[in-house]
């Protein structure tokens, strides 16, 4: 009987060897145009995920049958654990995610292999997708082997991460992650296919575009879901602290976000064209740059559990994927030089191009405030911290421009508006800016920012009021269908131009619970003694009893505590301490009633101890923080929307019809 | 060809900041990588100023010689070394040998005080930790870890070295080693 | 009641938890605070954290700071005051905010500039492309084509009315 911990690391040599042959024979393949080499590569791209898959088979089967000779299963794993726990203890440390990330890129790769459109950029997108996968492959290998095999196993392990065992959550978010940084190289591996090709144009953008859309959504979804997860157990009351974690998450999604938004520019205007390619190269970049950040100890990090010896390996290849694409796009300059034309600023193309210089703005600073601290540690060797207040200070009013042009951009036509349509339509959003604003102030908002994002909100659900009246009302007039009927109609056929609406609603939605949530949030730490009814921000506490409870692999101790308004009882809350194993980290997990207008937040700030007549508990009330979640989700439906099958464009039907070579 | 060759200068100008930008970026974090983990040895803003006054419960051991407790204006006038620990602190107990031989040998010139901080409701792990490493010069116990927040702590153990006149010469995050103790004491006694 | 109180017990042992979240000196820090304390708190950094701010960490000298906090500011004090306190021992490193002096300019004055050469680059640009844009060009004949089957196909794509 084979070992499953070698069981497993043959897998991945074979993944790995199968990985060097595919990229070698994809290249030869592609030079000599030898049709064979280039299949044989395809097929060997699925050879390459069935041997990753082997190894993610082998290190669960590993994880649940407590195979304790597998290194990782031994300093991650513990037989008391729940199943679901032992099933995501693949990703709750590093070399774990590292297979992880391999895992889903070679899945990708055999994916692209089997049904990306056989044109001249095919061979070498995969190429680029496996000399990926040779680099996560031999990180994992050889820099941080999961499949160790321990000559003295222990009898039980430590268990994963307790912060990650709280939370069911930490099942979804890391795979989410994980999803849209390898979606986002599919763009990435046709940019770099189109530049050795030669043929710059927006093929590689058309064949990607739904990649892009895809790596984006999930990217989104994994920063909302890791907000909601630190909000359930970190227990300030707050969801996001621009940890660099968090930073390094959301850098490439400010790029990935103006990338999504510039392709269009090219898609339409043919402009913009070295822009698209540099900012897929800076995207995937990044994703690189922020796994070396964190993982190496550079920074530092509350979420950084596992530091490992892979820092030098991802920092390395950040370098050469950077230089040689950044390369690759300056040789190629004479072909991808914009010989571009704009007819006015005011113009669709315009507010694409202002939304770019906004995000990248974002990203630029970001990432310089997440590196300043090591900055001012090289050359001076003072110590400094750049914290949640700069990068507040920083972002909220570029996002407040943002909403902005997100209200005016989809409203304006391409090439050139017309100003009398304009100057009415920004009337109107006007009326809707002023009228938000007015309202907010009479219910008593006065800070600034929520009453402006308010404003906004009002801005742009006016702009949004405007499309769909300006797509359905003319359409309905010379049909003389219904609005009914053609609004379906429309929602059916322009599934992209829908989906976005819907997206840009839950950008606001998310927006308002940002502001709402951090202007307006109150924490207070209370006293209560058991059985006392203490007034908190319009409920009154009352701790009922400690609790002590015991479960598989956790043990918690707690404290009841009814939530009364007026005379009603609304809920029973239940702040706890848990507890994971042997390990001696204890997680004050909070307890939160969820209502839409505000979220009522508990945790314990003091000991449950039973011979102690009152409880310290940490009260946070955070209006509207609901809405992120909420808009989240609208924002991964309206992603899903754009995606479903069925979109017919009107480009495309054009194409069908004349296909003469209108990309060349 | 010269419209080849001056092509291919404007490549490598345009290239120039790219590579300048990432080759700034891979130094910076070469010496991130090098440096090791952050977090650790940040310098002290006391450099060169008065070192803060405490006054803190003595252990029962020293309070023959020192009295209930220690007020370290009342005994300022000497250099010191004051080292700050914690019974739950694996690097203390590596260090707290090195102190005691260091006081057995600079001990009638310098004022050797430690301050069990950050470890509250834990004298009897205190009085345990004393008494294991036989430690002779007076040690306080700081149970709000007030005196660490006075100080400037940013984890346990830190040892501060401070001249006569009471300024600080300087401050060492990790436990001591011999040599840093008589270097640092060597520079206090001059 | 004995029932649930020996199960407490039993858990309690077995925890061994009262230790681990309440390491204290309790009574200082079993008091109420007030929101100021949380919002001041989040200004300041964690000493013993690794990157959490006083206002977040459930460290045990997070909370004891919050309590110093809660003193100062019931002694009067203002919020740049408290802030002071703990900048004047902890140097410039306390402040989650860091002071808009010496090299911390760069922090918030680099991303100003480089939105400012952007506009001004980006501003040339347009200016270049709207000059292209005037003079006359080749136009391809696909992309007559194309221009006539969209002409031919009726709506737009929507935005274009």
């Amino acid at each position: 009987m084979v070992s499953l911990g070698v069981l497993g690391s043959s897998a991945l040599t074979l993944a790995l060897a199968l990985s060097i042959y595919a990229a070698v024979a994809g290249v030869l393949g592609a030079v000599r145009r030898d049709a064979r080499l280039q299949t044989s590569a395809r097929l060997t791209a699925i050879a390459v995920f069935l041997a990753t898959t082997t190894a993610i088979v082998v290190m669960q089967a590993a994880l649940l049958t407590d195979d304790f000779t597998v290194k990782y299963v031994a300093e991650h794993s513990r037989i008391e654990s729940p199943v679901w726990v032992k099933v995501v203890t693949l990703w709750a440390a590093l070399e774990g995610s590292v297979l992880l990330w391999a895992w889903l890129l070679t899945a990708y790769a055999a994916v692209l292999a089997v049904t990306a459109p056989n044109t001249i950029l095919r061979p070498w997108a995969l190429v680029v997708m496996q000399v990926v996968a040779i680099f996560f492959l031999s990180v994992v290998t050889f820099a941080a082997n999961p499949f160790i095999v321990l000559a003295n196993p222990p009898l039980d392990g430590p268990g994963a991460n307790p912060l990650l065992q709280n939370h069911w959550m930490m099942a979804v978010h890391p795979v989410l992650m994980y999803l849209g940084f390898v979606g986002l190289t599919v763009p990435f591996a046709f940019a770099m296919a189109a530049l050795i090709t030669r043929r710059p144009g927006t093929e590689w953008m058309r064949l990607t575009r739904r990649w892009t859309l895809l790596g984006w959504g999930f990217l989104t979804a994994a920063i909302v879901t890791g907000g909601w997860w630190s909000y359930e157990v970190l227990g300030w009351g707050g969801y996001w602290a621009w940890d660099p974690v968090e930073n390094v998450s959301i850098l490439p999604w400010f790029t990935a976000t103006a990338f999504l938004h510039s392709i269009q520019v090219q898609e339409r205007r043919r402009m913009l064209k070295s822009w698209n390619l540099l900012l897929i190269v800076l995207t995937f970049s990044l994703t690189l740059l922020g796994t070396f950040l964190i993982r190496s100890g550079v920074v530092s990090s509350v979420h950084a559990f596992g530091d490992g010896p892979v820092g030098p390996f991802f920092l390395t290849f950040f370098v050469i994927v950077a230089l040689a694409s950044i390369s690759l796009v300056v040789w190629r300059w004479d072909q991808i030089r914009d010989r571009a034309d704009l007819d006015s600023v005011v113009s669709r193309e315009g507010a694409f191009i202002g939304v770019n210089v906004l995000f990248l703005a974002m990203a630029f600073a970001v990432l310089l405030g997440t590196v300043f601290p090591l900055f001012v540690e090289a050359t001076t060797g003072a110590r400094v911290t750049v914290g949640a207040p700069f990068f507040d200070a920083i972002t909220l009013p570029v996002w407040m421009v943002v909403l902005l042009l997100m209200g005016v951009g989809p409203l304006l036509p391409w090439r050139r508006a017309e100003t009398q349509t304009l100057r009415s339509n920004l009337l109107v959003m006007t009326g809707a800016l002023v009228l938000a604003v007015v309202i907010a102030f009479a219910f008593g908002m006065r800070r600034p920012y929520p009453l402006l994002t308010l404003g906004l909100a009002g801005w742009n659900l006016a702009s949004v009021g405007l499309l769909l009246a300006g797509a359905i009302v003319p359409r309905a007039r010379i049909t003389g269908r219904s609005l009914g009927e053609v609004f379906t109609r429309y929602a059916f056929e322009q599934k992209r131009r829908v989906g976005s609406m819907v997206v840009h609603l839950g950008v606001i939605v998310i927006a308002i619970g940002i502001v709402g949530s951090g202007g307006y949030r109150v924490d207070q730490q209370l006293r209560l003694a058991y059985g006392e009814r203490v007034a908190y921000q319009g409920y009154e506490l009352q701790a009922l009893r400690p609790f002590a409870e015991q479960e598989a692999g956790r043990a918690s101790v707690g404290v009841e505590v009814a939530v009364w308004r007026g005379d009603r009882q609304i809920t029973v809350l239940t702040p706890r301490i848990n507890r994971f194993g042997t390990n001696q980290m204890t997680v004050p997990t909070p307890s939160v009633h969820y209502t839409a207008g505000h979220d009522l937040y508990l945790a314990l700030a003091g000991a449950v101890d039973p011979a102690q007549d009152f409880v310290i508990i940490r009260a946070v009330t955070s209006p509207l923080i609901t809405w992120i979640w909420f808009g989240g989700a609208i924002i991964v439906l309206g992603t899903a929307y754009a995606l479903s099958p069925g979109d017919r464009p009107l480009r495309r039907r054009v194409e069908a019809e004349a296909p003469a070579g209108a990309e060349a | 060809m010269s419209r080849d060759v001056s092509q291919g200068r404007s490549r490598v100008r345009r290239l120039l900041p790219v590579v300048a930008t990432v080759t700034a970026l891979t130094a910076l974090f070469l010496f991130g990588l090098l440096r090791g983990s952050p977090d650790r040895d940040i310098p002290s803003n006391f450099l060169g100023r008065q070192v803060p006054n405490f006054d803190l419960p003595v252990y029962e051991r020293y309070m023959a010689e020192f009295g209930p407790r220690l007020t370290l204006d009342e005994v300022r006038g000497r250099p010191m070394v004051i080292n700050f620990w914690a019974s739950w602190c694996g690097p203390c107990y590596e260090e707290a040998p090195h102190l005691q031989r260091a006081f057995d040998r600079y001990g009638d010139e310098v004022l050797f005080i430690g301050i069990q901080t950050q470890d509250r409701d834990a004298r009897a792990a205190g009085r345990a930790f004393i008494e294991r490493f036989d430690l002779t010069f007076p040690n306080v116990f700081d149970g709000d870890s007030r005196t660490s927040i006075a100080y400037g702590l940013f984890g346990v153990p830190e040892t501060f070295f401070v001249h006569a006149d009471g300024t600080l010469q300087f401050k060492y995050a990790g436990p001591v080693t011999e040599t840093i103790l008589s270097e640092q004491i060597g520079a206090l006694r001059r | 009641m004995t029932l649930r109180r020996a199960r407490w017990r039993s858990a309690l042992a077995l925890l061994g938890l009262v230790c681990a979240l309440a390491v204290g000196s309790a009574a200082a820090q079993e008091r109420e605070l007030d929101p100021r304390v949380f919002e001041i708190g989040r200004e300041l950094r964690c000493p013993t954290c690794v990157s959490e701010s006083v206002g977040e960490s459930s460290a045990a000298i997070a909370r004891e700071m919050r309590v110093m906090i809660q003193e100062q500011l019931d002694q009067g004090a203002s919020r740049a005051e408290v802030l002071a306190f703990f900048q004047e021992r902890y140097g410039d490193w306390i402040l989650q905010n860091p002071p808009m002096r010496g090299m911390n300019l760069l922090v918030w004055l680099l991303p100003i500039a480089a939105v400012l050469v952007a506009v001004v680059v980006i501003a040339r640009l347009l200016r270049r492309w709207r000059v292209a844009a005037e003079t006359p060009v080749d136009v391809d004949p696909s992309d007559l084509d194309r221009v006539r089957a969209e002409l031919r196909s009726g709506f737009g794509d929507g935005a274009d009315r």
